[in-house]
């Protein structure tokens, strides 16, 4: 590279705090950039032949993602018989934390599930939990598939079915009785948290991410 | 311009008043060919926009299996039928021919015959099947009989799904291409339920094809009007359907008129001998 300096030091040594510029680094950028702009002046040129302005597409944030359908239905039920942790100042407007559905992502509240989901079709929403608000569209590979998992799965589904009477019924209370039990359990417990002494700590454990009270 | 590979995951952009941009139906918005009111009802319902944001064609047919009864709208309020709005959801996404057929002639158990072959003859079966109901008769019973993969209820496993691309056919396809896909289905016999604006009724898969190939007006959509069969036949566009009962048509018409001509024989004979009294 450089001389050694006449005291033996590397470079002019009064010039390290100088940038060094890394050429190749530089000069792909300076690639890049220059695509960028043709790119941009064919848009601008195009733009301008059909008649329109050109605007520049605002730049897509990395981890957006594609909107997809709901999994699964929305399930009310489960809020039912449920208390709920609300302030004072959260009964009025939507803005945080109250009583009925509960957006965590907007800290918006619903009093109904219409006004609920239709929140959570709407663009704020979308927006919030980085979604594109656009589906990819399916190719016919794609419905085949899917239609062979769908019949796999109702096949699936109906040699697990139990057409026997008795048997269905022993399934069903089966069934009721795991549920008492599991009733039994939390009133239990509840009953002994109680026991203590301190009967709010037992309700404030259980409070969910969407301010539920398990 | 290359087709965008996404689609709206609403239906705004459908129903956008200041101009719509997509991919059109007879050179209009897809929208349009259901009436307004309905249109309205839809979107407003539960529904449509819990279960019906969001969707693909692939994530369409997990509804579609999912259906219970096709139907309109039903009570008094009018509340569109999950039917209705996944058809309407169609209307928004227009899939491809192929995906429609897909869906219309899916075939289940064809993993039986080993995958590679079954995938390749769902194709060919239906083809095949066209042909056959067309020379049926011309070859008689001499030809072994071909089956009929309809009447066995082999194709279009979920008979929900395939009424509904037969229903989305019906609205969205040209003539020619509706009178040959759909008129196969009219050897399915299978049940289905309709539901109707208080009640249920039991209905078949045929007769739905043949209300959806006759008549204007199903599942409170007025059909756009399908120029009919004959006149498609004058100008050399289809051929003539043979019917799948083959010559027992043919042999039902002599019965009639020799029963005829007898009981003219019958009534004739008797006035003379009336006259002779």
């Amino acid at each position: 590279m450089s001389k050694a300096g006449a005291y033996g030091s590397t470079g002019g040594g009064d010039t390290d705090f100088r940038k060094t510029w890394d050429r190749e680094e530089m000069a792909v950028k300076a690639k890049e950039r220059e695509a960028k702009e043709r790119e941009e002046a064919k848009e601008r040129y195009e733009a301008k032949a059909a008649g329109k302005t050109y605007r520049r597409r605002a730049s897509t944030p990395e981890d957006l993602r594609q909107t997809e359908a709901r999994s699964e239905r929305i399930d009310w039920s489960k809020m039912v018989g449920k208390q709920t942790l609300t302030s004072a100042a959260a009964a009025v407007g939507k803005r945080g934390k109250g009583a009925g559905a509960y957006c965590a992502a907007c800290d918006l509240t619903f009093k109904d599930n219409i006004q609920y989901i239709e929140h959570l079709n709407s663009k704020q929403h979308l927006v919030a939990t980085g979604q594109s608000g656009e589906v990819k569209r399916a190719t016919l590979e794609e419905v085949r598939e899917r239609l062979r998992y769908l019949k796999r799965k109702a096949d699936e589904a109906k040699r697990d079915e139990v057409v026997d009477v008795d048997a269905r019924l022993a399934l069903g209370r089966e069934k009721m009785e795991a549920e008492a039990e599991e009733r039994r359990r939390k009133r239990n417990e509840k009953r002994r948290a109680k026991k203590k002494g301190d009967d709010n700590a037992m309700q404030w454990t259980g409070v969910g991410a969407n301010g539920v009270i398990a | 311009m290359s087709k965008p590979t996404y689609d709206r995951a609403d239906a705004s952009a459908l129903l956008d008043d200041r101009g719509y941009s997509g991919a059109l139906i007879r050179g209009q918005n897809p929208a349009l060919l259901f009436e307004k009111g309905v249109r309205e009802r839809i979107t407003e319902s539960y529904y449509w926009k819990e279960q019906c944001f969001g969707l693909n064609a692939a994530t369409l047919c997990d509804r579609a299996v999912e259906l219970k009864f096709i139907g309109g709208t039903s009570g008094i309020t009018g509340r569109p039928t999950p039917f209705l709005c996944l058809a309407f959801k169609m209307l928004q996404l227009v899939p491809e021919k192929g995906i429609v057929l897909e869906m219309l002639n899916f075939r289940g158990d064809e993993d039986e015959d080993g995958e590679d072959a079954g995938e390749a003859d769902g194709k060919i079966e239906t083809n095949r099947e066209g042909d056959d109901q067309k020379n049926g008769s011309a070859n008689g019973d001499a030809d072994a009989k071909k089956r009929d993969l309809n009447a066995e209820g082999k194709l279009g496993t979920f008979k929900y799904l395939r009424c509904l691309a037969a229903f989305y056919i019906r609205l969205a396809w040209e003539p020619v291409a509706i009178y040959n896909t759909l008129e196969p289905l009219l050897t399915d016999y299978r049940k289905i339920k309709r539901r109707l604006k208080e009640n249920f009724s039991l209905t078949y898969v045929d007769q739905f094809i043949d209300d959806l190939l006759t008549k204007d007006r199903i599942c409170a959509t007025s059909l756009w009007k399908l120029p009919p069969r004959s006149q498609l036949e004058d100008l050399d566009l289809l051929e003539p359907r043979e019917s799948p009962l083959g010559d027992e048509i043919d042999m039902l018409d002599e019965e009639d008129e020799r029963e005829r001509a007898a009981a003219r024989q019958g009534s004739e004979s008797e006035s003379e001998s009336q006259q002779k009294l």
